[in-house]
């Protein structure tokens, strides 16, 4: 039977490049990470060519996904955060497609790699950060003091906040990133049970794998809507400072 | 006369469907879970990790360790509330 981690191996293709101590060489990853780049663009290129007042089925498709993501930042973080629509959008369609690209049969899932989440992930507590200091300047570390605590609780409080906010990058990847290679990982243990107990006993796990297969369907498409609020409502911290 | 009835039909189907939207968000406690286990561990990770290196460069192994596990459980157990108070809210 084959090994169930087997699928997560990152196996370079083409030559071996290599800049210093860094091996950038184009691996199953980064060939992944272009498919889904280069879907959710051709989509979108397609759906909004025709722009009829009557949508067909792919301009509607893109329509819902713009409308759910405007939806999504106008109430969890404001108007204010209409600016930082695209990137939201941006960040939502790359997990999904990630997500649901990994779902087809022998394909790789970028998002079950912690690098690639924590990647994400830092690059938007730094970015969300920044925006915090620029748009409240120092005012932005009252966020660290809340409202109604006494003096003398005061220094624990601010050492706890401060680690609780730290917490947020590593708990929004590793969220991601344990969702999705957890599901794999069980789905791939499940159809090797289908292998090694053959015609007589492997109708019972085939039909858990179908089951699975719906379950992370649906895990897949509630992973990147939970990645893209997290990161709402993070945004929504550094504009609207109140504690 | 017929405007009006088209008008009070969806309002009810508006109204149909917040409901449904309002059951549909409380209807993962796995999710739920899963949030906020990861939430406390990411935070006692996060400490200690602080800890660990505050002792490597102050050379008092094993004191911070010890001290910023205990203040990442804290701050874990804040985080938890406040997301389950978001919960709540919603």
């Amino acid at each position: 039977m084959a090994n169930p981690m087997n699928q997560f191996e990152v196996k370079t293709i083409g030559p071996k490049i290599e800049i210093g101590n860094f091996d950038i060489s184009f691996s199953n990853a980064s060939l992944f990470m272009v498919i889904t780049v280069a879907t959710i663009s051709l989509l979108f290129i397609f759906a909004t060519q025709k722009k009829s007042l009557v949508p067909s089925r792919l301009q509607l498709l893109a329509e819902m996904a713009y409308e759910f993501v405007a939806k999504m930042i106008s109430e969890t973080a404001g108007s204010k955060a209409r600016p930082y629509f695209p990137f939201i959008l941006t960040l939502f369609l790359f997990v999904l497609f990630c997500n649901m690209i990994g779902m087809i049969p022998y394909s790789f899932t970028v998002t079950s790699h912690i690098i690639v989440t924590f990647a994400l992930a830092i690059f938007i507590f730094i970015g969300v950060t920044i925006i915090g200091f620029v748009k409240h300047g120092f005012g932005y570390l009252k966020l660290f003091v809340p409202s109604g605590v006494p003096v003398v609780l005061l220094p624990i409080i601010v050492v706890i906040e401060v680690i609780s906010y730290l917490s947020r990058p590593v708990s929004l990847s590793v969220r991601l990133f344990a969702n999705m290679m957890a599901g794999h990982t069980m789905m791939k243990v499940f159809g090797g049970f289908v292998i090694s107990l053959g015609l007589v006993g492997g109708w019972l796990p085939l039909g858990f794998s179908v089951a699975l297969t719906g379950l992370e369907i649906l895990v897949a498409f509630l992973q990147a809507y939970v990645f893209a609020i997290l990161t709402c409502i993070y945004l929504n911290d550094a504009l609207n400072l109140h504690h | 006369m017929e405007l009006k009835e088209l008008k009070d039909k969806v309002k009810e189907i508006q109204s149909e469907l917040k409901e449904k939207e309002i059951k549909e968000k409380n209807a993962s406690p796995l999710g739920i879970a899963m949030k906020m286990g990861t939430e406390f561990v990411a935070a006692v990770f996060v400490a200690s990790f602080i800890g660990f290196y505050v002792d490597k460069w102050l050379e008092t192994t094993p004191v911070f360790i010890i001290i910023f596990f205990i203040i990442g459980s804290v701050a874990g157990i804040f985080n938890v509330v406040r997301s389950s108070k978001m919960i709540n809210k919603d």
